[in-house]
């Protein structure tokens, strides 16, 4: 099964500059996972030291919002998660 | 009722199909007001004023330094140290000496924004922090003003149109703070945002089009690609949850 997660500009730093990663789940909590396996620090820029979701962070499985129960949100073959950052520079 | 002068001024945008005299009459009864004299808000002011926006309020408490000139086109080399929204007046009094215009040099607190916002069309969000975007977010729901959001950062960009008790508000889409920070910025990217978020205010006002509601926009003028996200009301939403949906 695989999934692909877009990576905006502010986290590509991350992901050695790539706008996308392929990864493997079912659900976005085992995406994301799987998306930390392959670079492992941007759960830094994901994830509190306690393992929950940073709040500024907002996930979309095709282009809606997964909001309130983002990790557990299924995904299947082909689906494309669309990992957000709050911006607020004017 | 357009004056000759007017008809002469604005025919390149009345004779587009739908606009009409009547459309810039609607503008010409307009009161908006930009939160932000910044990158963002120099360029919605901008292009408010030169559509013929009846009455623009501008608000920021900052003065003028040198490292906003990359970005905030109405603050000129000349303009350091002088206060952002008397500069910027002072250019748009130039571009279109018929629209009324109003320098607020205060910073926009609890306390200060029903007074600021009250008595206005709409509302523009040129901010460049979270917590203050929340208070107009909430001033915007609570006086039932359409309220226009955008951001940048880079070569990002964000924009949304929030019509209160309609549509999902910034509240419902953005839960969380931000660590502050100096953000980074070129100034071609508010000058997109802020074209489209006035680009949103002229279609609200005149009535044209399908504004950008329950869809956040998302700019990556890296790729130079735009994203719609589709976003919706939180029934939980601190701002807005007591709002019935009329649709």
């Amino acid at each position: 099964m695989s999934t692909k997660i877009n990576i905006y500009p502010n986290l590509r730093h991350y992901t050695d500059g790539l706008e996308a990663v392929e990864v493997e789940g079912n659900t976005v909590g085992q995406c994301l996972d799987h998306l930390v396996k392959q670079f492992p620090s941007i759960k830094n820029g994901l994830f509190n030291k306690n393992g929950k979701l940073l709040n500024y962070v907002d996930i979309y499985v095709n282009l809606e919002s997964t909001y309130p129960e983002e990790l557990a949100k299924s995904v299947k073959d082909g689906d494309e998660i669309h990992l957000v950052l709050i911006i607020a520079g004017g | 009722m357009l004056t000759p002068d007017e008809r002469e001024r604005y025919d390149r945008q009345i004779i587009i199909k739908g606009f009409g005299e009547e459309g810039q009459e609607k503008l010409k009864r307009a009161k908006a007001l930009i939160a932000g004299g910044g990158g963002l808000g120099s360029s919605t002011a901008t292009y408010l004023a030169a559509a013929g926006v009846g009455m623009i309020r501008l608000v920021d408490h900052d003065k003028v330094e040198p490292s906003n000139l990359n970005r905030q086109i109405l603050l000129w080399d000349e303009d350091i140290g002088k206060r952002k929204v008397d500069s910027s007046i002072e250019k748009l009094k130039r571009l279109n000496p018929a629209v009324k215009l109003e320098a607020i040099p205060e910073t926009i607190t609890e306390s200060n924004v029903s007074q600021l916002v009250a008595g206005f069309d709409l509302i523009v969000d040129a901010m460049d922090n979270l917590p203050t975007r929340f208070l107009l977010n909430k001033a915007a729901i609570d006086n039932n003003i359409p309220f226009f959001h955008g951001a940048v950062y880079g070569f990002e960009g964000r924009a949304m149109t929030i019509i209160p008790g309609k549509t999902a508000c910034l509240r419902c889409v953005y839960r969380g703070l931000i660590p502050e920070e100096k953000f980074p910025v070129i100034g071609v990217t508010p000058a997109v945002i802020g074209c489209i978020q006035a680009t949103e205010v002229i279609k609200y006002i005149v009535g044209l089009g399908k504004l950008l509601t329950n869809r956040l926009l998302v700019y990556d003028g890296l790729k130079m690609k735009f994203t719609e996200l589709k976003v919706k009301k939180d029934p939980n939403c601190e701002h807005c949850a007591h709002l019935t949906s009329k649709g």
